[in-house]
């Protein structure tokens, strides 16, 4: 126990003896330790954004576009000459589909909103059916969605999201007063629960649902349409899916040799893009981590043997007295560690700093596990980079390190 | 039984092609309390035969029983435990042999108290303990008032006294100095000397080496070496009496 306590004083002593040494050592390490634990941070930030964003999304709703949602730059211009899609093939969907609930065409466009004195501008503007409310999934904190009758007749009703509710109406009640989009007066009817941040970053309550016949009038009937799809209760997606593509290659009239010429897109694809991010950030951030880890590493096996060559004199008196191989070994190892273990303390010291910051702007926590494993990562970077020097000093010929000057 | 015994040690190294012989077959012995100088030209193998005696080196051929334990014999094979490894070299260092050099060998940037107690840490003493140790082996070379300071604060003399007062603190059954004196004036060599008697009236073994024949004189045994051999082994006027 003593021989431990000593050998660690020790080494904490000849670390101070070169403080601007041992921290330019330490950098390597610093930078590796950051930059696992900001990459650790980072993945389960956007892991935990990401599921609350596309809860709202609906697991299983399929969107009959004219684009993927995920494409390649010069794929868009093969996709460009497709035909539009149709506002009529989602009635048509429901006819022949077994597997489908509810189908409703939507479009949407960015205009300004205003009540009285308040405007908005940049408002996701959504023409959609009443099925949507089921579609979607959607939660009213308060009123109703449109019926069938409004949504056939495009009644000038509409509902609003969480942010327009408080920029329009930051004292009243909503419901019932109307507002103005394009010099047209719509009643509120109902207002949309909070949803959050998309990914932490676009607000999901700038929006207003309007019947789409609505917004046709106001936008006329060219602007591209996309069809929500739900399949009925128990029914798979991937079956659903399937059922749809087959009923959209009918009324597309194409041939089987034929490629669809429409896309048919999922809460899924963002998943798989998703995925790659994930991947695309860890494979990064594993790089950094591993190249400065051994940098560093190998700066401080460098700024050991300079330490042992120093002290050789100091290991040959130790010897004398009767210090055994695993007591030098324990003594220039455990300075190793400490080096690395500071580095890495600071590491996460910065890392706290530097989420702290980010936490402004986007959901980022760092976890006891991750601060767990960085100070593990150090240890075990100063055992390695620490046991060749270490070795070297401990079968030291004592007669002639005690010579050394 | 002697308290240290040397038969036909020799030691060569071997630089490159050449063997050097520094000891051509030495017979020593050496009985508890009694208080010898060594002797000899520069490059005779004094050096080498305390390192032998002390466990830094071994022999390269001949038997050394050191307190009733056979540190080297070369008829017993290496699982008869005829050489020791390593680590049990430094065990009988550190619980045996007390080390003073001529060049003082304390460890710079920790004080005279912290020197004095690394014997003890390697022993594992408790840390109580060890301090009450280490001050009374400070007191005994009359440095107790120093005992807080690092050894660059310490003149030559008080130097040398803290590396006695370390070789001192184990107990050891024998101390070792090899040209304790060599870096001294002669005033202040002289004062180690009185140290050095008043350590063997107490009971200690001791071995010195030396060049200088009034050092020499307090001992009262004096083994001349010459060319790795043991040359001369004389009793002083000291030991007559
Ligand atoms: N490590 C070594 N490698 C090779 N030769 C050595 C080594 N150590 C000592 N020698 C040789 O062994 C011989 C005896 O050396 P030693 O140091 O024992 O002499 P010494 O009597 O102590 O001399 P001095 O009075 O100068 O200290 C010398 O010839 C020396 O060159
Ligand atoms: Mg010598």
């Amino acid at each position: 126990m003593g021989v431990i306590f000593e050998s660690v004083v020790m080494a904490i002593k000849a670390i101070l003896q070169n403080k601007t040494r041992a921290f330019l050592t330490m950098l390597g390490i610093i930078i590796g330790i950051l930059s696992v634990s900001l990459m650790g941070t980072a993945i389960s930030g956007i892991d935990q954004v990401f599921e609350s964003s596309i809860e709202g999304m609906g697991q299983d709703v399929l969107y009959v576009q004219k684009y993927p949602w995920f494409m390649v730059n010069d794929e868009w211009w093969e996709y460009r000459n497709r035909p539009e899609i149709k506002e009529e093939y989602a009635e048509q969907i429901l006819e022949r589909a077994s597997s489908i609930a509810f189908a409703t065409p939507s479009s949407s466009r960015s205009d300004e909103v205003k009540y009285k004195k308040n405007t908005v501008e940049g408002v996701e503007i959504n023409g959609t059916t009443w099925q949507e409310a089921y579609i979607s999934a959607l939660k009213l904190e308060s009123g109703r969605f449109f019926s069938e009758p409004e949504s056939r007749y495009g009644s000038r009703v509409i509902v609003i999201g969480y942010d327009i509710k408080t920029a329009l109406f930051p004292n009243e009640d909503p419901l019932g007063k109307e507002i103005t989009i394009r010099g047209n007066k719509f009643r509120v009817i109902g207002v949309i629960a909070q949803q959050g941040k998309f990914l932490g970053l676009m607000s999901m309550d700038n929006i207003v649902i309007v019947p789409l016949k609505a917004f046709q009038m106001l936008y006329g009937r060219r602007r591209g349409i996309s069809i929500s799809v739900k399949p009925k209760d128990g029914i798979p997606v991937e079956q659903a899916k399937e059922e749809l593509t087959f009923i959209m290659r009918g009324l597309r009239k194409l041939k089987p040799r034929d490629e669809n010429d429409f896309a048919i897109n999922q809460q899924e694809a963002f998943r798989q893009q998703f995925a790659n991010i994930r991947f695309a950030i860890r494979a990064v951030g594993l790089g950094i981590t591993a190249l400065s880890l051994i940098v560093g590493g190998i700066g401080i096996m460098n700024i050991m043997f300079v330490s042992v060559r120093e002290r050789t004199k100091e290991i040959g008196i130790r010897k004398a007295l009767g210090a055994k191989k695993s007591i030098i070994l324990f003594q220039f190892l455990s300075e190793a560690v400490i080096i690395s273990l500071i580095g890495g303390i600071i590491g996460i010291l910065l890392t706290v700093g530097l989420v702290g910051v980010v936490q402004r702007f986007f959901v980022a926590n760092l976890s006891f596990g991750l601060v767990v494993i960085s100070l593990l990562v150090s240890i075990l970077t100063g055992v390695l980079s620490g046991i060749i020097p270490a070795n070297q000093a401990a079968r030291l010929n004592p007669i002639e390190a005690i010579r050394y000057e | 039984m002697a308290l240290l015994a040397l038969t036909n040690v020799t030691k060569v190294y071997q630089v490159g092609a050449v063997a050097v012989h520094a000891l051509r077959g030495i017979d020593l012995m050496v009985e508890k309390n009694e208080y010898v100088s060594i002797m000899g030209p520069s490059g005779s193998g004094k050096s080498t035969l305390m390192n032998v005696i002390g466990c830094l080196d071994t022999p390269t051929s001949g038997t050394y029983i050191l307190d009733g334990k056979t540190v080297h014999d070369d008829n017993i094979g290496q699982n008869g435990n005829g050489k020791l490894s390593e680590d049990e070299l430094a065990f009988i260092r550190n619980q045996k042999i007390g080390f003073v050099f001529q060049t003082f060998n304390l460890l710079p940037r920790i004080t005279a108290l912290h020197n004095v107690e690394l014997p003890l840490i390697y022993a594992g003493i408790h840390k109580k303990e060890r301090i009450e140790m280490a001050k009374e082996a400070l007191r005994k070379v009359n440095l107790e008032d120093r005992m807080h300071h690092q050894p660059n604060e310490l003149s030559g003399g008080q130097r040398q006294r803290v590396a006695i007062a370390r070789a001192l603190v184990n107990n050891p059954s024998i101390l070792l100095a090899d040209e304790p004196t060599g870096n001294l004036d002669s005033v202040t060599s002289r004062e180690i000397m009185k140290l050095m008697d008043k350590l063997h009236d107490e009971g200690n073994t001791i071995i010195l080496v030396t060049h200088e024949t009034e050092i020499a004189q307090h001992a009262h045994r004096i083994v001349h070496l010459l060319d790795g051999k043991i040359d001369r082994d004389e009793t002083t006027p000291k030991g007559n009496s």
